[in-house]
């Protein structure tokens, strides 16, 4: 990579970083790239790939790039968040409830499911929590299950990947994966309550 | 298999572990919830659970109020008339049908989805865990103005205002009463600081929402009061009929 070349990437971590900073929500790479001019995907990843490296590396630096929600993002790196929540006298973050994680995994493994699918497959009433997760922005009603009263389907949103740090639905592990992930897990923490 | 069945061996036999362990599991949010547990507790595999046989344990839960969710009672009673019916229905002598799903099959079938939904629901309370502590760009904002609420700004009568409106919107949806019960405030006091100690936080709009009897509601709404007396409870809310957001008082020795 010559001169020019360096300069001309350093630029664009520049700019990419002023876009990201005023945006409150992730900005689509789509967008980004075409923004840019840029129509090399391999070359624009190598671009986030050196701004991701950037803010990681350096110690001064309090944010770092987050892929998420199908876009970029600039978050806070974790070791702040005690300090954050000091300064900004947050007692504590508002955590979702168990009723409303367990409705929420429903819909996102289930997606696009009905009221009554959530109920059958809780075992109890899911309406406030569906409620809870739609002031959220969690879920969204995306459409209609053509059957008799038409119910309202829910699937997940935008924000949904956004507040869990996941790029995209595939991110989450599928069925199988899910207790081979949790077979792993729990084998150490055997040994650990001894 | 059997490995894992060792494993747990352990981690039962490991005294005042799994004491610890077991408190926190004996609150039970939905019926599928409990009978998971009974399983687990027998350790029996899902697919060859006779579901008969933890029938009248599940019962036995049913007696210890302060163990369930209350305002889910009438589906834990749902279930235990399945149960029953499972029950009563393998005493009686086999007339075995081709293509017919038994009731016992159907419950089995529910629970392995509902054990998945568990493992999901734990993946993304860890992912919610992780992530909780990158902050967004809007998040200080808002949570600037969110905290340091105190009860004292408020008056009386507003605080009477918002709990009008709850009971105004119940009324709305029309109130479903079926038989009277008591319910006591220490009760109520119980419940709601078990629901903390495991969830941490309640949304007390949603959770007042769930109620079916006006009774229920003044006294949880009186709890929720007296709590704050104590300094049990730190309650905020944003702006006047916003939710109601409850979390445990810092001056709980418990509370870190």
């Amino acid at each position: 990579m010559d001169a020019n070349e360096t300069a001309s990437r350093l630029e664009k971590i520049a700019l990419i970083e002023s876009l990201l900073f005023v945006s409150k929500e992730p900005v689509e790479i789509q967008r980004l790239m075409e923004f840019l001019g840029c129509g090399d995907a391999a070359e624009f990843a190598a671009v986030v790939k050196q701004m991701e490296a950037l803010y990681a590396e350096q110690p001064t630096r309090g944010i770092q790039l987050r892929r998420a929600g199908g876009g970029l993002q600039l978050v806070t790196k974790p070791d702040f968040h005690e300090s954050l929540r000091a300064f900004f006298t947050v007692k504590q973050k508002v955590k979702l409830t168990l009723a409303s994680l367990e409705t929420l995994s429903i819909v996102a493994y289930q997606q696009p499911v009905t009221l009554a699918e959530i109920a059958a497959l809780r075992g109890v009433n899911p309406t406030a929590p569906v409620r809870t997760l739609l002031e959220k922005g969690l879920i969204v009603i995306a459409g209609r299950k053509k059957v008799p009263g038409l119910p309202a389907l829910y699937a997940t949103s935008k924000e949904f990947l956004t507040y869990f740090g996941l790029n995209e639905l595939g991110d989450l592990p599928s069925l199988d994966e899910l207790s081979e992930f949790f077979e792993e897990k729990e084998q150490p923490s055997l040994f650990d309550r001894r | 298999m059997e490995e894992t069945l060792g494993g747990s061996d352990l981690l039962f036999s490991a005294g005042s572990t799994a004491a610890a362990y077991r408190v926190q599991t004996e609150y039970f949010e939905g019926p599928m919830d409990l009978l998971l547990h009974l399983i687990r507790k027998r350790r029996m595999n899902i697919m060859d659970v006779r579901l008969g046989e933890i029938t009248s344990e599940y019962l036995a839960h049913l007696q210890n109020i302060e163990a369930i969710n209350p305002s889910r009672e009438s589906e834990f009673l749902v279930t235990a008339a399945i149960l029953v019916y499972i029950k009563s229905y393998s005493l009686l002598p086999k007339t075995e049908e081709e293509g017919e799903v038994s009731d016992e099959r159907q419950l089995v079938n529910r629970l392995v989805e509902y054990e998945k939904i568990q493992k999901i629901s734990q993946l993304l309370n860890e992912m919610e865990e992780a992530s909780i502590l990158l902050w967004r760009r809007q998040e200080g904002d808002e949570s600037f103005h969110a905290t340091e609420f105190t009860m004292d700004k408020m008056s009386a009568f507003q605080l009477a205002e918002i709990f009008f409106s709850i009971v105004k919107k119940k009324e709305a949806g029309g109130f479903l009463t079926i038989a009277s019960k008591d319910y006591s405030i220490e009760r109520k006091r119980q419940e709601i600081l078990l629901l903390l100690e495991k969830q941490g936080y309640i949304d007390f709009t949603e959770y007042l929402s769930q109620l079916n009897t006006i009774e229920e509601l003044l006294v949880s709404f009186f709890t929720l009061l007296e709590l704050v007396r104590q300094r049990k409870l730190i309650v905020v809310q944003k702006k006047l009929f916003d939710r109601i957001q409850v979390w445990k008082g810092a001056s709980d020795p418990a509370a870190g």
